[in-house]
């Protein structure tokens, strides 16, 4: 097995990425994109378009092959590297740039695998980089490890409903304790904020209804409850439903943004800071 | 015009053939809301209550507020928004806008209500036939303050406008924020590098820009423009302005989008050349239907300092660009711009370019169209309410006797005259003329002024001809 790195000169994250090769024995073929690789990325580009993602600033290096699979991001590929698809759900593709880099859900991934994923955010902390986290609650045990041992920078947590609701807006059950354990620990980190999307559900008989603000006012206070403070950052999204992934929920009738004004009272009575998000 | 030592308070001038008698409500500094009758008894004061304005509603009801912002933290914040009753109990009242916690001081709720706000029912919160505020339930519109960043305007934090609505039962229903629409306002790139180096910085909490100062919100209310099928003016549209930007401008309540708009220039077609600069304006609204010139917009053109633009002489920096040391109250119409009556230094008699100032309020101020066609003007800053007919006779005069302790003013901010069947607690009461005092003749005790006394006559001395002023009436020489 080959590896293949394809970089930029200047990409700090290709530098990480080098470095963690080097440094754990892994061999591999560089093509530097702005030097004389340009001609091998932009046939490899083009035999895997679909694979690969660019946004309108372009390509996000480093782009890593092994012939078999294509991985895209310095925290993704070292993932792979380190777990193979063992975090696949915890790491995805960071939006962000610079010193930040997102894409960790640690409530998406196998719990079980919960070290492999520390070690990759400690390297890339050790390596400067500032994490942002996400989670929906689930896997609270996960996030304790990684708030104890220091590896999150910024959490921004969605609160999907009161926990009674998670298994009809998630797909999955959530413990209770389990919801307010993740709550307070997500207000522990050095910045955070919870959020809430008013998104529609389907019930167990069928049909299809969104949350109510009552049932939002239920998640303020369930946030209040884990912390004991009414005073944290609270955000209210509307839902998007052309990224709905079940076809059902595509057939409600979106919400006018003025409606988030009665889920926004309803919050505040337990949130005092929630804003709608624009 | 400097003001002399003493001068007469309270009513000064009352013609009730002339007048739409009623009551005249208003804040007295530092005292409370006072309803005075048309011979300036007041004849019912809500001690204490503040207002930003105070308005009134049917059946001696009043709107206020309870408090204001400590102003070390805030600026122009009022707490909330009230509803008082004849006795002064609070029967409504709305503050769950923002959570605030200042310094010392324990977080509590609070409106930032500032400048204005509209009861249902009423498009202007003052009467108009057939368009009187609700009482007992309807929505509530407020114009607010948010703290808030956007790098398109200036670099610094900004202490931005927004309008909200808010139910009987507290439930906030619509929110409009200003700055979301920085780029429907037509911005010279002259007026945006001056706004964007200096948004008009405040004291408050650290400096804010208040880059708008908006001080008039209101709806349009039915009219004719809507009746016939310009959708621009909906009833349920919203009408503001922006004192420190001279833009007026209506909102259209369903889309947010600015829809029909005056400033921040006045140069940029004939139309508003002719309409003329609007500097500093205050309380500009649609007429509301049942009164004479429905449909118009009337405005307090301040005058005074505001507006972002090229340097001048007098605004080194460009900020505060827009000067002019008079006011003038204007009607004019929406749709072609043409001003239909207007009270400046003019129309008052005042000498021009001598006088120019002897009617001129920089900040604050009002007009209110009354259903006789007569208009009731606050001129804010000397704390002068008065009653002018349409062909610009005085008929009414009040100067506010409330001068408060933490500053020597009698400053109003804006006054209402309220119908006498809107205070059914009290007797209609006697009307007495006060009429007009000739000046040469009105004396303080100690003074002795006998003209007829000691005059000699001089030989060969010419009658006195018209005033000559040291300045040109035209600013370009004529050919030849």
């Amino acid at each position: 097995m080959t590896h293949q790195i394809y970089s930029a000169t200047g990409c700090a994250r290709c530098h990480i990425t080098k470095r963690f090769m080097k440094e754990n024995g892994m061999d591999y073929e560089e093509y530097d994109i702005k030097a004389d690789g340009k001609d091998a990325f932009t046939k490899f580009y083009r035999a895997h378009r679909a694979e690969i993602y660019r946004d309108k600033d372009g390509v996000e290096f480093p782009v890593y092959t092994d012939g078999s699979v294509i991985r895209q991001g310095v925290s993704v590929v070292i993932g792979h590297l380190m777990a193979g698809n063992g975090l696949d759900g915890f790491i995805g593709r960071s939006t962000l740039h610079g010193e930040w880099i997102d894409g960790f859900n640690i409530s998406g991934g196998d719990p079980s695998r919960a070290r492999d994923l520390l070690q990759v955010m400690a390297y890339l902390k050790q390596n400067g980089l500032k994490i942002l986290l996400a989670t929906d609650g689930r896997n609270s045990e996960v996030l304790k490890a990684v708030h104890d041992e220091n590896l999150g920078d910024r959490m921004v947590m969605e609160v999907k409903g009161p926990a009674d609701l998670y298994e009809a807006l998630a797909g999955e059950p959530i413990d209770p304790n389990a919801l307010e354990t993740s709550i307070s620990l997500a207000a522990q980190f050095p910045t955070y904020q919870f959020y809430s999307i008013v998104a529609p559900m389907i019930s167990k008989d069928g049909t299809i209804r969104y949350l109510t603000p009552e049932e939002i006012g239920e998640t303020a206070k369930t946030i209040e409850k884990a912390t004991g403070s009414k005073k944290h950052p609270y955000e209210l999204r509307l839902f998007d439903l052309a990224r709905a992934v079940d076809e059902r929920l595509k057939t409600v009738e979106p919400l006018p943004s003025s409606a988030l004004f009665k889920y926004r009272t309803a919050a505040r009575r337990y949130m005092v800071m929630t804003e709608i998000s624009k | 015009m400097g003001i002399p030592t003493i001068y007469p308070t309270g009513a000064t001038l009352f013609d009730p053939g002339k007048c739409w008698s009623g009551y005249t409500l208003f804040i007295a500094r530092e005292t409370g809301c006072a309803l005075v009758d048309m011979n300036g008894n007041v004849v019912h004061l809500w001690k204490g209550l503040h207002g930003f304005p105070t308005k009134p509603l049917p059946g001696g009801q009043v709107m206020g507020s309870l408090g204001v912002r400590n102003p070390r933290y805030g600026f122009m914040d009022y707490m909330d928004v009230v509803q008082v009753d004849w006795d002064g109990n609070v029967v409504w009242k709305f503050d769950r806008y923002e959570y605030i916690e200042d310094p010392g001081q324990e977080g509590m709720w609070m409106a930032r209500q500032h400048h204005d706000y509209q009861r249902e029912g009423s498009p202007v919160g003052y009467y108009a036939p057939g368009l009187a505020p609700l009482v007992e339930g309807g929505n509530t519109l407020i114009l607010g303050h948010k703290d808030v960043k956007d790098p398109r305007i200036s670099d610094k934090p900004l202490l931005d406008d927004v309008i909200y609505e808010v139910n009987w039962e507290g439930d906030i229903t619509w929110e409009w924020v200003c700055s979301e629409h920085f780029d429907e306002m037509d911005f010279s790139e002259a007026a945006r590098n001056a706004l964007c180096r200096n948004p008009t910085m405040v004291v408050g909490k650290g400096e804010l820009g208040d880059w708008m100062h908006m001080n008039s919100i209101s709806t349009l209310g039915p009219n004719r423009w809507y009746d016939q099928g310009d959708e621009r003016f909906h009833p349920d549209n919203i009408i503001w302005d922006g004192r420190q930007t001279n833009i007026i401008a209506i909102t259209d309540k369903k889309s947010g989008r600015i829809i029909w708009q005056v400033g921040p220039d006045y140069d940029g077609s004939q139309a508003l050349r002719e309409l003329g600069w609007i500097i500093g304006q205050h309380h500009a609204h649609m007429i509301p239907r049942g009164l004479p010139g429905e449909g118009h917009i009337l405005v307090f053109d301040n005058g005074g300092f505001s507006g972002y633009g090229s340097p001048n002489p007098g605004a080194p920096t460009g900020h505060n660009n827009a000067l002019r040391d008079y006011s003038r109250i204007i009607e004019f119409d929406p749709i072609t711009l043409k001003v239909i009556w207007q009270y400046s230094y003019e129309e008052a008699g005042f000498l021009p370019k001598m006088n120019n100032s002897d009617f001129y309020s920089p900040l604050i101020s009002s007009a209110q169209r009354l259903p006789n066609g007569n208009t009731l003007i606050t001129e804010g800053s000397s704390g002068r309410i008065f009653e002018v007919t349409k062909g610009f006779e005085i008929v009414w005069e009040y100067v506010s006797p409330y001068y408060g302790i933490n500053k020597n003013a009698n400053f109003v901010y804006r006054a209402y005259r309220v119908p006498y069947d809107w205070v059914p607690q009290l007797e209609k009461p006697n009307e007495k003329e006060i009429p007009k005092l000739d000046r040469s003749r009105f004396q303080v005790p100690g003074s002795v002024w006998k003209p007829e006394e000691g005059v000699v006559e001089v030989e060969g001395t010419l009658p006195y001809p018209g005033p000559q002023l040291c300045v040109s009436k035209v600013d370009e020489p004529e050919d030849g």
